[in-house]
C-alpha cells in the first residue's frame, strides 16, 4: 500500500523526527480510541453502579476512570500536535536536503552531456515534483502508528470475548482488501485519462500562449478557447469518475464503521460495561484506515512526480574536488593552426558560419564540431575541469542570474573584493552606471539582467569574464547593441587590459572596432 | 443534515442494544439493526454530500475557464503571464479553486448547521450535556479567533517565501551552463543548498504557530466529550456535586455520549479542507490579477513611435523613436531579453507603451509571423488561412511557394490537404516558423511584423526569406526582429535595444 518510496535514503535527523512523528501519532490515535472506549465503560458500569444502590456506588471507584479521561484529552491534543509538527519537520528537511543533492548533482554534471533543463518550464516543473513528495513523507509517521492503532482495537475489543474480536478482525481485512484492491484499480484507467488530458491541456495552453500576438493579430481567441475547452472537458470528466471512486471509497469505510460496531455488540460474550468498551473501540479502529485509504489515493500523482526526478537520480553524485585549479596557460590549437597562450585572435566568417560554436566549445559549454586542442591535446579527450582553468567566457547572451551585480561578478572566482570588481566594471565601462545606482553592487537586477538594457548588460557579463582571471578570453560579439563612442571606449580599455594582464584573446564579432583587438584572423572555415 | 440523523439514529441503536443487554432484556438485535441503517444514512449523505460537492466545484471551473482562457490568450508581451504561468493559471489555479468549491465550500455549510442540529439532538435526552457542548464552544471560538489569524498571516507569508525558492532553483538551474564555466558549481550549490534549508527553518516555525489553531480544535473535541462522559457518569452514580435539572438514564446518556464526538466532527472536516481553502483563495486571487487586453493605440496611416517607452518591473525599453510609411523594412536587433518582442506587440497594439506616443494602423491591417506560430489541429491550408479564411488555394500555394514550404508540401501525400496535429509533430521548428510567415503573407495586410523570422534556418534558407522580406518590404511595411546581421545590413532602418 505504500508502494511510492522516497527516492534518496532519509538523513538520520529526518528519520528521528520520523520516529518521534510515529510515536506522536501512536499516541494521539490509541488516546483517541482509549478515551472513547473508557468513557462507554465508565458510563456502563456507572449505571450499573448507580442501579444496585449505595453501597455499590460507595465501592465503584469513578475518580480514576474520570480522571483518565480528562487526561487523556490532553494527551490526545498533545500527540495531535506532536505528529503534525514532528512529520511536517521531516517532510521540510528531507525535501530541503532532496532539493540541494539534486540540484548539486545537476551543477556537477558535466555540461556537455548533462539533461537540458534550460527551459524555464523544465525546470519549474522539476521543483514542482519535487514539492510532490512532501506529502510522501509527512504521511509516513501516520500510516504504521493507524496499523497499530488498529491492533489496540483490536485488543479492546478482545476484553468483550474472541469471537467479536474474531469478527472486528474480519472486518478491517475485508475493508482494507477492498481499499486496497478496488479503488486503484478502478481508478487506474480515469487516472491515467487524467493526466493525458492535464498535460495535453498544459502543452496547448503553452503552445498557445508562445502564439499569442498571432492569436489578437488574426482575432483567434474563439476558436482557441473552443479548443482548449473540450480538452477541459475530457479532464473534468476523468475526475467525475474518479471523485466517485473516492467517495464510494469513504462511504464504504462509514458503512464499515456501523457494521463493526454492530457485529461487536451482537457478538460479545462480556458484561456490559465492557461490551460498551468493546463497540466505541470498534468503531475508533476503524477510523485508523481512512489514514490508510487517503493514501492510497495520492499514490499516483506521486509516483509521477518521482518518475520524473529519474532524470536527475542517474546522476552521479558530485565529486569532492570538482573545482579547476590554477594551471599554467596552455596553447589553444584551431584546426592546423597553434597559438601561444597571450595571443589575440580573431574568428571571422559570416553569420552562422559557426564562430559561436566553436566559442562554446572552448568555454565547455558543447561538444566541439572543429579541430580544437588545448596544449596539443584533442579538446573532446579532456575533462571539462581542465577546459575551464583555461577559458573566461563572455557569451552573445550575457546569461546573467537574478540576484545582485555583486552576484552576478562573484561567480566567475571566489574571493573578489568590491575593488576588483569597480576595476572590472571600469575596463568593461559600466562602471558609472552602477556607481549611479542608489545599491550600486547591491543592486538587484531581475531575471536575466532586468534593469540593465541590453548593451549593459553585455557589459557586465565581460566584466565578469575579466574577473575570472583565466589565460585566455572569449569575446562572442561584445559590443553589439553599443554607440560607436562607448565601443570605442570599450576597446580602448579592454587593449590597456589584455596588455597589463597578458591574457590571451578570442573573439568573434560582425563590428570592425573590437576586431583590431585581434594581432591575427582566423576565419573559421578553416578549422576542420 | 441526513449525516446528523445518521449519527443519531447509529447512537440510538447503540444505547438502546447496550441498554437491553445491561438489563437483560431483548431487543439488542433491533439496536444492532438501528445501528446499521444509521450507517446506510450516513453512507448515503457522504456519498451525495461528495458527488454534488464535485459538480458545484466542476460548474465552476468552466465557468472560470470561459472567462480565463480567452484573456490569458488576450495579452501580449511584458504583462502577459509566462508560457509556464500561463499553463498554471489556466490548469492548477482553477484546479485548486475547483477543490475548494467541491471540498471546502460544502463542509463550512455543514459546519455552521451541524454543531446546532447536533446540540439540539443531545438537548432531546440530557440539556445539561447540551448546555456542557455549547459552552466549550465559546473559549474554542476565542482561541480559533487567536490562533487562526496568526497562522494566516504566516500561511501567505510563507507561500511567498516557497514561490521565492523555486523562482532562485529555476533560474540558476537556466544558467548552470555558465555557473559551470565559471567552476561556481560548488559555492551556488551550496547557496542553494542553505536557501533551502533557510525556508525549511521557516516554514516549520510558521508551521508551530499554524498546527496551534488545529490543536485548540482537537483540544476541545476531547474536552466535550470527556466532560459530557464524566457529567453523564456522575449523574449516573448520583454523586453529582450539583442537583440537575434533569434525571438521565443510561439510554439517554449513552446517547448522548455517543453524539458527543459529532459535535466537533464538523469543525474538524472544515479545519481537514483549510488547506484547500487557502490554495483556493489565493488561486482566486492570482486569476483576478492576470491583466485585461490593452486598448488600442492612436490608428493612424503609418507606424510612428515618438520617445516611447515599454517598462515593466525590473525591465525597460526605449526610449524610441521612428516613423515607417506605407512600405520599408526596419529591423529592430538586440540580445535576447531585451524586448524586442515586447516592442513588435507594442507596435501591433497589443502592449501599452508607459510614456511616449505611438501611432500604429488598426488590427485588421496587421500581420503577424511569430517565433512559434500557433498550429490549430486541421489542414495545412486551413493553419495557412487563418489571417484569411477566403484566400484561395493558389494565393495559399503561392505563399506556401514563397517561404519555402512547397518541397515539404510536395513530399506530404495529402499536399497542402494533410492534417496537422497541435504539436506539428512533422514539422521542425524551422519549417514551422516560415508556415507562420506564409500565414502572415496570406493575410495580405498593410504592416507586416516578423520575429526572429531566420533562426533556426540554414545558410541558404535564411537567405531566401531575407530576400523575400526585401521584396515584400518594397510593396508594404515591415518591420522585423532580428539577431541576423545579413537582414539588419539590408534594412531601412536599425533600431538597436
Amino acid at each position: 500500500m505504500i508502494g511510492a518510496r522516497f527516492p534518496l535514503p532519509l538523513p538520520p535527523r529526518v528519520k528521528g523526527r520520523i520516529a518521534l512523528g510515529f510515536a506522536a501519532a501512536l499516541a494521539a490515535g490509541a488516546g483517541g480510541l482509549v478515551l472513547l472506549a473508557l468513557s462507554g465503560w465508565f458510563l456502563t458500569a456507572a449505571a450499573l453502579a448507580g442501579a444496585s444502590g449505595a453501597a455499590a456506588i460507595a465501592g465503584f471507584n469513578y475518580l480514576i476512570p474520570s480522571a483518565a479521561i480528562r487526561g487523556l484529552a490532553v494527551v490526545r491534543t498533545a500527540a495531535r500536535y506532536g505528529e503534525r509538527l514532528w512529520s511536517h519537520e521531516a517532510a521540510l528537511h528531507a525535501l530541503a536536503g532532496l532539493r540541494s543533492s539534486l540540484f548539486a548533482r545537476l551543477a556537477h554534471a558535466d555540461g556537455r552531456t548533462a539533461p537540458d533543463l534550460s527551459s524555464g518550464d523544465a525546470s519549474a516543473r522539476l521543483i514542482g515534483d519535487i514539492g510532490a513528495l512532501e506529502d510522501l513523507v509527512v504521511r509516513r509517521p501516520g500510516i504504521p502508528a493507524a496499523f497499530a492503532t488498529m491492533l489496540i482495537g483490536l485488543g479492546a475489543v478482545g476484553l468483550a470475548g474472541w469471537q467479536a474480536a474474531l469478527l472486528l478482525a474480519a472486518v478491517l481485512a475485508a475493508l482494507l482488501a477492498a481499499l486496497a484492491l478496488l479503488p486503484p484499480r478502478l481508478s487506474a484507467a480515469p487516472a491515467a485519462e487524467a493526466a493525458a488530458a492535464t498535460a495535453e491541456l498544459r502543452r496547448m495552453l503553452v503552445d498557445y500562449a508562445a502564439a499569442r500576438s498571432e492569436i489578437i493579430t488574426y482575432g483567434l481567441a474563439e476558436r482557441v478557447t473552443a479548443l482548449l475547452t473540450t480538452e477541459a472537458d475530457r479532464l473534468d470528466e476523468a475526475q467525475r469518475k474518479l471523485a466517485r471512486i473516492e467517495a464510494a471509497s469513504n462511504a464504504l469505510l462509514i458503512l464499515g464503521s456501523a457494521i463493526a460496531a454492530a457485529a461487536t455488540l451482537l457478538a460479545s460474550t462480556a458484561t456490559a460495561p465492557l461490551t460498551a468498551l468493546a463497540v466505541l473501540a470498534a468503531t475508533a479502529s476503524i477510523e485508523g484506515i481512512a489514514a490508510i485509504a487517503r493514501s492510497s489515493t495520492r499514490e499516483a500523482a506521486v509516483a509521477e512526480g518521482t518518475q520524473r526526478l529519474r532524470v536527475l537520480l542517474a546522476l552521479p553524485l558530485p565529486k569532492a574536488d570538482a573545482a579547476p585549479k590554477t594551471e599554467a596557460p596552455l596553447a589553444l590549437g584551431l584546426g592546423s593552426a597553434e597559438f601561444a597562450p597571450g595571443s589575440r585572435i580573431a574568428l571571422t566568417g559570416p553569420s552562422g558560419s559557426g564562430k559561436t560554436r566553436v566559442i562554446e566549445a572552448l568555454a565547455g559549454l558543447r561538444e566541439p564540431a572543429h579541430v580544437l586542442t588545448i596544449g596539443g591535446k584533442p579538446l573532446t579527450q579532456l575533462p571539462t575541469a581542465a577546459i575551464r582553468s583555461q577559458y573566461a567566457l563572455a557569451p552573445q547572451e550575457p546569461m546573467l542570474i537574478a540576484g545582485t551585480v555583486a552576484d552576478n561578478l562573484r561567480l566567475a572566482r571566489p574571493g573578489i573584493d568590491a575593488q576588483a570588481m569597480e576595476q572590472a566594471l571600469r575596463t568593461a565601462q559600466l562602471w558609472e552606471r552602477i556607481a549611479r545606482m542608489p545599491q550600486g553592487l547591491d543592486t538587484v537586477l531581475g531575471e536575466d539582467g532586468g534593469v540593465l538594457s541590453g548593451g549593459e548588460r553585455k557589459r557586465l557579463s565581460l566584466a565578469r569574464a575579466l574577473l575570472a582571471g583565466r589565460p585566455w578570453l572569449l569575446l562572442d560579439e561584445p559590443t553589439e547593441g553599443l554607440d560607436a563612442a562607448t565601443e570605442a571606449a570599450l576597446v580602448a580599455a579592454l587593449a590597456a587590459w589584455l596588455n597589463a594582464s597578458g591574457t590571451g584573446l578570442l573573439i568573434a564579432s560582425h563590428r570592425t572596432a573590437p576586431l583590431a583587438l585581434a594581432s591575427v584572423q582566423v576565419p573559421v572555415g578553416e578549422i576542420s | 443534515m441526513s449525516d446528523v440523523a445518521g449519527a443519531a439514529v447509529f447512537a440510538w441503536g447503540a444505547a438502546s442494544a447496550l441498554e437491553a443487554k445491561l438489563q437483560g432484556c431483548p431487543g439488542m438485535a433491533a439496536g444492532a439493526a438501528l445501528m446499521v441503517l444509521g450507517g446506510l444514512l450516513r453512507l448515503a449523505s457522504q456519498y451525495g454530500a461528495q458527488v454534488l460537492g464535485f459538480d458545484e466545484g466542476r460548474a465552476l471551473a468552466r465557468l472560470r475557464r470561459a472567462g480565463l482562457f480567452p484573456r490569458l490568450l488576450g495579452i501580449a508581451g511584458p504583462a502577459a503571464p509566462a508560457l509556464g504561468a500561463t499553463a498554471t493559471l489556466g490548469i492548477d489555479h482553477v484546479a485548486a479553486e475547483q477543490a475548494r468549491a467541491a471540498r471546502f465550500d460544502p463542509v463550512r455549510k455543514a459546519a455552521t448547521l451541524g454543531p446546532i442540529l447536533v446540540v439540539l439532538v443531545v438537548a432531546l435526552q440530557s440539556k445539561v450535556a447540551a448546555l456542557i457542548l455549547f459552552l466549550t464552544l465559546i473559549p474554542f471560538v476565542i482561541g480559533m479567533i487567536l490562533a487562526g489569524g496568526a497562522a494566516r498571516q504566516a500561511a501567505d507569508r510563507q507561500m511567498a517565501a516557497i514561490t521565492a525558492l523555486s523562482a532562485l532553483y529555476v533560474d540558476r538551474i537556466r544558467h548552470l551552463p555558465i555557473i559551470r564555466h565559471f567552476a561556481a558549481e560548488e559555492r551556488i550549490a551550496r547557496q542553494a543548498g542553505s536557501a533551502a534549508q533557510d525556508v525549511a527553518e521557516r516554514t516549520i516555525a510558521v508551521l508551530r504557530a499554524a498546527f496551534l489553531s488545529s490543536a485548540v480544535l482537537e483540544f476541545f473535541a476531547a474536552l466535550s466529550v470527556a466532560l459530557v462522559a464524566v457529567y453523564c457518569g456522575f449523574s449516573l452514580l448520583g454523586i453529582l456535586p450539583f442537583t440537575p435539572p434533569e434525571h438521565l438514564d443510561y439510554r439517554a446518556a449513552f446517547f448522548v455520549l455517543v453524539l458527543a464526538p459529532e459535535f466537533y466532527l464538523p469543525m474538524r472536516r472544515l479545519a481537514a479542507a483549510y488547506h484547500e481553502k487557502q490554495l483556493g483563495e489565493a488561486a482566486e486571487k492570482a486569476l483576478a490579477d492576470v491583466p485585461e487586453p490593452v486598448a488600442r493605440p492612436a490608428v493612424s496611416q503609418r507606424v510612428s513611435l515618438r520617445d516611447v517607452i515599454v517598462d515593466w518591473p525590473g525591465h525597460r525599453i526605449g526610449p524610441i523613436s521612428f516613423e515607417l510609411g506605407a512600405h520599408g523594412l526596419v529591423c529592430v536587433t538586440g540580445p535576447t531579453g531585451s524586448g524586442k518582442t515586447s516592442l513588435l506587440a507594442a507596435i501591433a497594439g497589443q502592449v501599452e507603451p508607459s510614456k511616449g506616443s505611438l501611432a500604429t494602423l488598426p488590427a485588421e491591417a496587421i500581420a503577424w509571423a511569430g517565433q512559434v506560430p500557433l498550429l490549430l489541429p486541421t489542414t495545412l491550408e486551413d493553419n495557412l488561412r487563418l489571417g484569411r479564411p477566403d484566400a484561395t488555394g493558389e494565393e495559399v500555394a503561392e505563399a506556401a511557394g514563397k517561404v519555402g514550404l512547397d518541397a515539404l508540401i510536395g513530399r506530404r501525400e495529402g499536399g497542402l490537404a494533410t492534417a496537422i496535429d497541435h504539436h506539428g509533430a512533422w514539422l521542425s521548428g524551422g519549417e514551422r516558423r516560415r508556415l507562420g510567415l506564409a500565414r502572415a503573407l496570406v493575410a495580405d495586410r498593410a504592416l507586416l511584423l516578423a520575429d526572429e523570422p531566420t533562426a533556426d534556418l540554414d545558410a541558404a534558407s535564411a537567405e531566401q526569406i531575407i530576400a523575400l522580406l526585401v521584396a515584400e518590404a518594397r510593396q508594404r511595411a515591415v518591420i522585423v526582429a532580428t539577431h541576423d546581421e545579413r537582414l539588419a545590413a539590408l534594412a531601412d532602418q536599425v533600431i538597436a535595444l
